[in-house]
Order: structure tokens, then sequence, then C-alpha cells
């Protein structure tokens, strides 16, 4: 019979035809729940549409932030060999238009530029250089530098100077037409000193500084005068500091660096006071950091790789230019870093999708179970499956669509877009969800299934459901095993840097689904477990006494069967929990990363000039009240280390060991206990402590700490140092026998731990710039991406949260019939009004005690495999990928917020209920079979 | 109270919404039933048979008229001695069933002895009892998803008498069931009506199950038909 009425049904097959009264009805009948739907998809669109143009703009700032910190690191050098200056007779002729050479070089790079690139840098500094002589005069390693610039203001437009003493360079000898010999005296030339250098070298315009190149070759500089830096504050000036002041530490350990600023005038003398090799011309670029952003420092990153292939090697002997920078890399840095944080942002707006999802299915399977009877009753009039299946996906794409789009409207109000890519799945859902479950109950409740005689059928439709349903859980759970071991493998970091806002729209990674597809899989077992859970807790109520307790477990082992409630609670709880974890191990992560970019409460910077000064300040702060210590350190970066076969250039740390042990024994910095191991010599090495990033320098190694102008210095590796500051190759001694050692620390920073540190830092710090840990924390944690990261992780926290109390707040309203007609069945054999409300939270309690206990621990596991892969340490700093911190304080108030929704919920279903009598309640239920209403008696 | 009758109900009216649209279910109903009787309520379809079962046990409230059963004026209690008065003195039985489907037939009969918090042990000697009257004694374990329809009515019969109530009032207990299954089912009630002296208010459509009442109330139109007004004295 029934196979005939199909094929005969086949036959009459025609297109469906939505009854449009039955659609208003319905939608007038259930606009509750259609606008909670509505509600909904709006809700998450606007949160899916508006992070990704967010994270763009966060990845634009970070751009322009990276490159204002590298700072000198970034700018984009082109090296230019000289013009030939063989004379036709042999000898060099002096070239006095040196200056307009050197502003044509400065021409020809802006043209070869790259437009993109051209676009983010600032106008170019052509500047020469000598190489670095030594004075020779005293003991100490001083050492000298001719220097000149020229910027596009014209020739000898370099930073504006006044002659306090004397006057600018000028040409040494006026009209020199005969050729210089090869092999002659050395040409003379004049410089400028700064007062500083002056002084430091104790010379008057004039004198003639004692200085000789590496080959011990005697130069003639003379001073033509003294000035003052116009603006000491002036960019160019960075490109050589010593000009104005002496450096210490340039060129290695213990060395102080000087300079000579060189005029049109004298440069044409310089350049024939050294060989070719010896004198430098080079053309810097520094980048407009306001310029850039992610698209365009996509766009400077790939110019700057090509314009690096085509550039000549720097052997060649024509005058192409050689270009160098390092914004390259500091862009790729940056990359890998917005790569980072786009993931991390995908795994919880995957989150929020994956939940939001939940509650639509959650939604519709309630505003299905409402319908029934009218579904029935369309069925009745002569409506066909796919009538009733057109009816209801008009209805949900009328209700989803605008939602979606209004969502997707006030994101774009409200920031520099809107990105539909993620709100895509919450549209699909609200819309096909309805119509699925609609059909799916109008054809379950239109077969007959209340004969008794059809018992087989309905068993093997139980069996199908739960074969189905099982093959749906295994293929969750193999979906997360497999997010799980790709995150393991591969990392949350793509192989190729994408785009933030692209990677979004387009193919969600199967890593970032891992956290959201561990946790689904795992309600998914725990909610097998539930129903397990309901019986064993009947069976014991059935043996107390309290009656209460019997008919609230009875309830809830009637609803234990409902995977979605609890599945929504759980999910939502979990994935709460998750971003809560998230969010403070993020945290945490930035204070331990402040603490060790600073290595302290407070550091002083101390300008080159204070150095000398430093132990003496130190002594100070730590005198000052609240001050608990003040250690005294030399950090120079680059030092020269000969290590086995190769050179390394790490951070070379002087401190007196045990003070410093006893500052990180204070501080939560990790522990150093092989500083010990610094006071005892061995064998006449200076003991240190190495710590480098490729193994190179390792404990137990022979290393030398090479020096200009002075014998190398043996070290003995005798541990592992501590990360000093954001090094990743240290070499730590101590000071004392560094001192016995010979070598000199010049100590230029000062640690301060205590209360008072950032005041005591601050009066005697004129000398040194001081570093706050709470600024830089604060800093930190204002940093663009970092900042969007963590407000995502909150937003998402307190979202999932929402989306679980609704979960709550829907499942209970989609079993309230059933509860309240089992409790007025229950009135009837003299169950009290308030005591009814007990049951009702009795039957409410199970799902929501799962998802209270085992959402947070859910949350935890998760956060425990795979935050680790989820490279936070790229945001916070640190130097390993930080271990989760779980929230515990505002992981507590996941399961209280549950808890209280309970006690809100059954007052407020009771609430709605008082005006109607049992006898009107159990008047509602008549008539609708259980079948109908897809309920199934437990087996 | 013994000699007068166990319900007495007079003037009650019962009224469903407001102005044009409201509905009159009942109207000035009056009768006495007298302890121990089996009393059938027949009428049509929406003639306000649930609505007056529901008026006299409590489960709804007239808008004037007095229900007194046994002594007890039901109207002008309030839900907790509402509450009371099902606990011992009233107990219902409807058309489907309405028994706790994850408990047994054993544990839903128990269910209002667990109200009253009746011991285990003699909860247990009392459900046996009335399993063993409605002839299901081998079915006590069995849930209610597992027995069949006229099992589960003999089993929410059960259940009813287990407080040992008054007055067992059923609305259309045959109304889901087969023609010879409802035989049966009427034919337990009067049975337990004889045997455990309780006064039974029961609703039917079927005139063959009139024929195993005391005495028959017809109602139409919210109101007690022809003889029935005649015998209100009569029937004390
Ligand atoms: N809550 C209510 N609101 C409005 N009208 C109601 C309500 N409950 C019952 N009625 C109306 O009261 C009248 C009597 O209904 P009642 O259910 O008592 O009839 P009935 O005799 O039990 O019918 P049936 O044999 O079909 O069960 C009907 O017209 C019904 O529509
Ligand atoms: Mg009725």
């Amino acid at each position: 019979m029934r196979g005939l009425g199909w094929w005969r049904a086949r036959r009459r097959w025609r297109p469906p035809v939505p009854h449009w009264p039955s659609i208003r009805g319905r939608a007038r009948a259930d606009t509750g729940p259609l606008v909670l739907a509505a509600a909904v998809v709006a809700a998450v669109s606007l949160l899916a549409g508006a992070a990704p143009p967010l994270l763009r703009a966060a990845a634009d700032d970070a751009v322009r932030d990276a490159v204002r910190r590298a700072g000198g690191d970034a700018d984009v050098l082109a090296r230019g060999n000289w013009e030939p200056d063989d004379g036709p007779t042999g000898g060099r002729v002096r070239a006095p238009r040196l200056a307009e050479d050197l502003d044509d070089l400065r021409a020809r790079a802006v043209n070869e530029l790259d437009p993109a690139l051209r676009a983010a840098l600032r106008p170019p500094v052509a500047l020469v250089t000598s190489d670095i002589l030594k004075v020779t005069d005293g003991s100490v390693l001083r050492t000298f530098q001719l220097a000149y610039f020229a910027d596009d203001r014209g020739p000898g437009s370099g930073p504006h100077v006044t002659w306090i003493a004397g006057g600018p360079p000028r040409a040494a000898v006026p009209d020199a037409a005969a050729p210089a010999p090869y092999d002659g005296p050395p040409w003379p030339v004049q410089v400028g000193l700064s007062e500083a250098d002056a002084e430091a070298l104790r010379l008057r315009p004039g004198d003639r500084i004692p200085v000789q190149d590496a080959r011990r070759t005697v130069k003639d500089v003379r001073v033509s005068g003294i000035f003052r830096a116009t603006d000491d504050a002036d960019p160019a000036w960075r490109l050589a500091p010593w000009l104005l002041h002496p450096v210490v530490g340039a060129d290695g350990v213990g060395s102080t660096r000087l300079a000579g600023l060189l005029s049109p005038d004298s440069l044409p003398d310089a350049r024939l006071a050294f060989d070719d090799g010896q004198f430098r011309r080079t053309v810097r670029f520094a980048p407009e950091p306001g310029a850039l952003t992610w698209e365009s420092g996509r766009a400077v990153g790939a110019a700057v790789v090509a314009l690096k292939a085509a550039s000549g090697s720097s052997g060649a002997l024509d005058t192409s230019l050689r270009w160098e920078t390092r914004i390259d890399a500091v862009l790729r840095d940056v990359r890998v870093r917005v790569d980072a944080a786009s993931a991390q942002a995908s795994v919880l707006l995957i989150a929020i999708v994956a939940a939001g999802v939940l509650i639509l299915l959650l939604a519709a399977d309630l505003l299905v179970h409402r319908r029934v009877p009218a579904l029935v009753a369309a069925r009745q009039r002569g409506a066909t499956l796919p009538d009733v299946g057109v009816e209801l996906l008009l209805e949900s794409a009328a209700v989803a669509l605008p939602a979606a789009v209004a969502g997707l409207v006030v994101a774009r109000a409200v920031t520099p877009g809107a990105a539909w890519g993620w709100a895509l799945p919450i549209v699909v859902a609200a819309a096909v969800a309805g119509p699925a479950f609609g059909v799916l109950a109008a054809a379950r409740a239109t077969r007959d299934w209340r004969v008794p005689a059809n018992r087989t059928p309905r068993r093997r439709a139980r069996h199908t459901g739960q074969l189905r349903r099982a093959t749906a859980e295994a293929g969750v759970v193999i979906a997360a095993v497999a997010a799980l071991v790709a995150l393991h493998q591969r990392g949350i970091l793509p192989a190729v840097a994408g785009d933030p806002a692209a990677d979004q729209a387009g193919g969600v990674r199967l890593q970032a689904s891992a956290p959201t597809l561990g946790v689904l899989a795992g309600a998914l077992v725990l909610l097998r477990l539930l129903p397990f859970g309901t019986r064993l807790t009947l069976r014991r109520s059935l043996r107390s006494r309290r009656p209460l307790a019997v008919f609230g477990a009875a309830r809830a082992a009637a609803t234990a069967a409902r995977v979605l409630p609890p599945l929504v609670m759980l999910v939502a709880t979990a994935l709460a929990c998750f971003a809560l974890t998230l969010d403070s191990t993020a945290r945490q992560g930035l204070v331990d990363g402040a603490w060790r970019a600073v290595g302290a409460d407070a550091r002083l910077d101390v300008a080159p000039a204070g150095v000398p000064a430093t132990a003496a300040l130190a002594r100070r702060v730590a005198a000052a009240p609240g001050v608990r210590q003040a250690v005294p350190a030399q950090l120079t970066d680059g030092v020269r280390i000969a290590a086995a076969a190769t050179d390394v250039a790490p951070r070379l740390v002087i401190v007196d060991a045990a003070e410093y042990r006893r500052l990180l024994a204070a501080t939560p910095l990790p522990d150093a206990p092989q500083l010990d191991r610094l006071t005892a010599t061995a064998d006449g090495d200076l003991p240190a402590l190495v710590r480098s990033h490729d193994g190179s320098l390792r404990p137990g190694m022979r290393l030398e700490l090479l020096r200009t102008g002075a014998p190398p210095v043996h070290l003995a590796a005798v541990g592992t140092a501590p990360a000093v500051g954001g090094a990743v190759d240290v070499v730590l001694v101590d000071a004392a026998a560094a001192t016995a050692a010979g070598v000199l620390p010049a100590f230029n920073t000062v640690w301060v731990t205590g209360p008072g540190a950032a005041r005591a830092a601050a009066e005697n710090g004129a000398a040194a710039r001081v570093v706050l840990r709470p600024d830089v924390l604060r800093a930190s944690r204002a940093a663009p991406l970092t900042a969007g990261l963590l407000r995502l992780a909150l937003v998402s926290a307190v979202a999932l949260l929402a989306l679980g109390l609704l979960g709550l707040a829907l499942g209970a309203a989609a079993t309230a019939p059933e509860r309240w007609q089992t409790l007025a069945r229950l009135r009837t054999l003299g169950l009290r009004p308030r005591d009814a409300r007990w049951v009702a939270a009795g039957e409410l309690l199970p799902a929501v005690a799962l998802a209270a206990a085992a959402g947070p621990a859910l949350g935890l596991l998760l956060a425990h495999l795979t935050l680790g892969p989820l490279a936070l340490r790229l945001l916070t700093g640190q130097a390993t990928d930080p271990a989760p911190v779980p929230p515990w304080w505002h992981l507590g108030l996941l399961p209280v917020a549950l808890l209280a929704a309970v006690a809100v919920v059954v007052p407020v279903e009771s609430r709605l209920r008082r005006g109607r009598r049992p006898g009107e309640v159990l008047r509602a239920g008549e008539g609708l079979p259980d079948a109908v209403l897809g309920r199934r008696s437990l087996p | 109270m013994s000699g007068g009758p166990l319900l007495r109900v007079r003037g009650v009216h019962r009224r469903f919404g407001t102005g044009p649209t409201a509905v009159h279910a009942l109207r000035d109903v009056s009768f006495d039933v007298a302890a121990g009787t089996m009393v059938a309520l027949v009428g049509r379809s929406g003639s306000g048979k649930t609505t007056l079962l529901n008026v006299v046990g409590g489960l709804d409230r007239p808008d004037e008229g007095t229900v007194v059963i046994d002594g007890t004026d039901v109207t002008a209690l309030d839900e907790d001695g509402l509450s009371r008065l099902r606990r011992a003195g009233v107990a219902y039985v409807f058309q489907t069933f309405g028994l706790i489907p994850v408990l047994s037939a054993a544990e839903n009969v128990g269910a209002p002895l667990r109200l009253t918090r009746v011991p285990a042990r003699e909860r247990e000697r009392r459900v046996a009892l009335l399993l063993e009257l409605v002839g299901l004694a081998e079915h006590a374990r069995q849930r209610p998803g597992e027995l069949s329809g006229g099992q589960q009515q003999r089993v929410a019969i059960a259940r009813a008498l287990a407080a040992s109530p008054r007055l067992l009032i059923a609305d259309e207990p045959t109304g889901q069931l087969d023609h010879e299954t409802g035989m049966s089912v009427m034919a337990l009630l009067r049975g337990v009506v004889e045997s455990e002296g309780v006064t039974a208010l029961v609703s039917t459509h079927d005139a063959v199950m009139m024929a195993l009442a005391d005495r028959v109330i017809r109602i139409s139109d919210g109101r007690i038909e022809g003889p029935a007004g005649e015998r209100v004295g009569a029937a004390c």
C-alpha cells in the first residue's frame, strides 16, 4: 500500500506550492521564537562580520608599529662604489664636485625604487662614512669615524649645526690640480667636531686628531671647528650618533666611538685620504610607518625582495647600487605575528559560530516542537512534504537573511568594513534547520505510529536514529582528532603567509577548528553518559524517602535523551572557558613578557655620556626609599664571540653574579642557580653562562670574546645563561671576574626592583632613559594585535556564555509544556504548587550541572591540548609558548551563572503558568500523543 | 458523614472568556452523589463533562456555586488545601492515563503514597495489593511504554486508588481504548467501587458503559438534563 502511494505521488509530481495564509498564520503565532532566531543571527553576524576588518586594521597598525620599533634596522640602504679617480698619468685626482656626485647617486637610488616601495619611504639621506680609525692617544680603546650627510635639501644639507669655535671644514688643498701619488703622504682632511667629542679628545680647532687605520697607516685629520647641533633630535643624527657625543660599546666591549663631520668642501679630501674600500657612500631611506598598511607592507616586502635579488653583489666594482635592508625581515616577523593573531582570532570566531549554529538548531527544534499540530493540519489540508518544506524555507529565509544583513550593516557602521564569510554558516543554519526539522517532524507525525501492531517499524526507526546519531558522533570525534593532530604537527601558522581578512573569508583551516571540534567531540561523549547518570540518580532517588527527588529525577531521566539543549550548554560553557583561559594566559604572558623585557620593576638605560657614573647611579638608586635592589650591568648587543667553528654575535651581559641571582630570585623571572658558577675561575679562563637559540653556544665550550684593538678574552662556558631581555643569544659573565680578566665593565644599565623603583628611577635617571615595567606592560597590552585579540577573547567568552544561557532557556522552553503537563498530573496526586517548582528545577538540574561541572573542565582540557601550538608567545613576547593559566575566579562564575539561570527560569516558567489551573494545563496536552511530538519513552 | 451525599454540587456556573465570544460551559449545575455509588456523566462532545469534572475535583474553579465533598467546601480551599484534598480525598483517572513514563508500573502506583510519605514497607505492600486488584501483578516492573493501553489505564486506576480516596473522578477513562478493553476497564471500575467502597464519577460517551453505573447524569450544553434535577433530593 505504502509503496503504491509513493509511486502515485511520484507520478503526480508537481512543483511545491506555498500556502501563503499558512505561512503568515504560523509566523504570527510564533513571533517570539522567530525574533529570537533573528536576534541570534544578527548578533553572531555582527560579531563575525566585524572581527575580520578589525583584525585587518590591527594588522595595519601592527605593521606600522613594528617598522617604527625597528628604527634604523628597517632602513633601506643603497651602497654604490665611487667613480674611479685614477688620473690619466697615475695617482688619484681630487674630484671637487664629489658632493654633487653624491646627490646624483641619491637621485639614482630613488629612481631604482619600485613605486610601492618609494611610497613607503621617507626622502633619502646620502651618507658617506670612513672606516673606523683608532685614536692613538691614551690607553683606553677609542675609535674615530669621518662622516658626511646630504639629504635632498641640496649639497651639504645635513642636519643644521652652529659653529661655536673655528668654522666648517674647508678644502685642505684649495686648488689641487696635480694628482695625489698612490704612495704619497697622508692627504690632509678637515673635519668639524661636536662639543662633546672635542672635549673627550681635548682638541681645539686647528689641532690634528691622532688617528690611524687598521693597517696602522696614520691619517692627517684636522679640526676645522667645533659645532653644536641646532636640533639634537634631528633624525639624521641617529645615522651617526657618535658625531654628537662619544658612544660607548659601538666597536666592541670597552670601546668608545667618536666622529668628525665632513663638509662638501672637505669631502673630496676625505676621499683621497682613504682607499676606496675604506671610504663608502650609502643612500639611506628611513621607512615612513604612517604610509604602511598590511596590504602595502606585503607589496613593500615583495619589492624589497626583488630589489635585493636584482642588486649587484658587494664584490662588484662598478658603480651599480647594492641594496641592503632588514625591513623585509621586520615585515616577515610582523606577518608571522599577524598570522598567529588571525589564526587565534579564527579559533575564537569558529567557537562563536559553532555555538551560534547549535543555538539556531535548538531554536529550530523548539519551533518545530510547537508547530507539530499546525504541520499536521497542513498535511491534512493536502500539503505535500515539499510544500511544507518550501513554506518553512520561505519563512526561515525571510528571518535569517534580513537579520544577517542587519548584523553586517551594523558591523560595517562600527568597523572599517564587514566580512560576510563567517556569517555564512549562521545564515545557512538559520535558513535550513527549521525547514529540515519541520519536514522530518511532519513526515513522522503523518506516518501512523500509534497502531500497536506497528511496534517493529517503530523499533527499526529507533535503531536507525541511534545509528545515525552514532555515525554523526563518530564523524565529529574523527574530525576533532584529525584537527588536533594537524594542529600539533603543523602548528597554527600557515605555511605561506596569508591575508588576515581573506584567510577568514576563505578556507578556514582545520587546525583553527581544533578547540571547537575537540569541545564538540568531548561534549558528545559526555552526553552519552548523561542518560546513565540520570537513570542512576533516579534509581537512587527511588530508594530515598524524598518524593520530590523521585519526581525530579524521573523527569530528568525522561528528558536526558534530548541531546541538543545540554549539548549547546556544554559546548558554549566549555568554549567560554577556553576563551577565558586564552585571555588569562595571554594576559599572564604579557606580564611575564614585560618582566622579561624590562628585567626588573624599572630599568635605567644609561646614555653613553653617563656610563662612567652608572655604578654611582646604581648606589644612589639603591639607597632611595622603597627600592629593594639596584643592580648595574653592562648589556652590549652583537659582541663578537668565536665559538668552536663559527662566530656568533650574542648579547654580552656583565653583572655582579650574586646580586643578579638575588634579583632573579626576588622577581617572577626564572631563577638561574648556575650564576653561582661564575665566581670560580676555570683554568684562568673567564667563566661565562651561555644561551643560544640554535645551540651554537653550549655549556662546556671554550669561547673567545673578540675585541677591536685588544687581544681576545678566553671564556669558559660553565652553564646556561638566563634569557636577558629579549635576547635569544646571551653570554653572561661576572663583573668582578671580568675586571680581573681585563674586561672593564662599562655599566649602561641599572635594574631596579621594589615598590619605590619607578620613583627612584625617575628621580635619579636624568642621564638615562627610564623603562618602567608597568609602562612596558601597558604598551604591550595596547599593541594593536594583542589588544585586538584580548578584546576578541573577552567578547567571545561573554557571547559564548550568553549563548549557553540562551541554550538553557531554549532547552527549558522546549520541554516546558511536557514538564508542566507532568507537574499538573502530579498535582492531581497532591503535589503542592511550590513543590512543583522544586521538581521542575530537579528536572533541569542534571543537564545544567553537567554543563556547569564538565563545561569548564572540558574547556580547560582543550586549552591544555591546544594553547601550546597556538603560538601565543608571538603576542606576549615570552621566550616559549606559555602553559595555560586558568582564570579560576572567572571560571567559577560560569557554573554560578548557569545555576543562577535555573533559579530564574523555573520561577519564570511557573509564573507564566500561574493563571492556568491544572485542569487547563492537562487539557492543553490532550489530543497530541507522544509519537506525534517526537517524544520517545526510554527503552 | 454517613447517610448524607458524599458529593454535593450546587448552582455551579463556569464561563470561558468574556463578551460575545464567551463560552458558557456550565450553567447552574446542581446534583448530589451518594457515597459508594458509581455515577456516569454522559453528554455529547463539548457539552461540559470535562469542565464539570475539573470543577468537582478542584482542578478548576467555578465562577459561581459550590462543590462540597464529604463536608469540605472544595471551592473555598486554597492551593495547599486542594493538595491535601487530592492526597487523601479525591483521585483522578484520565483518558490519556497520565503515567510517568520512566517509572515502572509499581512505582507509578506508589507515587501518591510517596507524597503522603507512607513508609516504604507499607507502600510496597499496598502497591502489590492494588496491582493484584487490577490484575497486573505480573507487570509490576514494566514501564508504561511496555504496556498496552488497557493495561496502562489499569495502572492509572490502581494509582488513583493508592491513597484510598473517597471520590474517584474519571474523565473518559475508556476514550483511548477499543470497546472490549474499555468494557473490562469499566468493569474494573465497577468492581473497585464495590470492593474499595469508593464513590466514582465517570464521564463517558458509551451507552453500554452506562449500564454499569448506578445512576446516569446527562449533561447537554452545560446543563444537567431532565430527571437529574428531580433526583437531587431522591438520591440522598
Ligand atoms: N479553556 C477554555 N477556554 C475556552 N473554552 C473552553 C475552555 N475549556 C473548555 N472550553 C469550552 O467549554 C465547552 C465544554 O468543554 P468540555 O471540554 O467540558 O466538553 P466535553 O464534554 O468534555 O467534550 P469531549 O467529550 O469532547 O471531551 C466546550 O465548548 C469548550 O470549547
Ligand atoms: Mg472532555
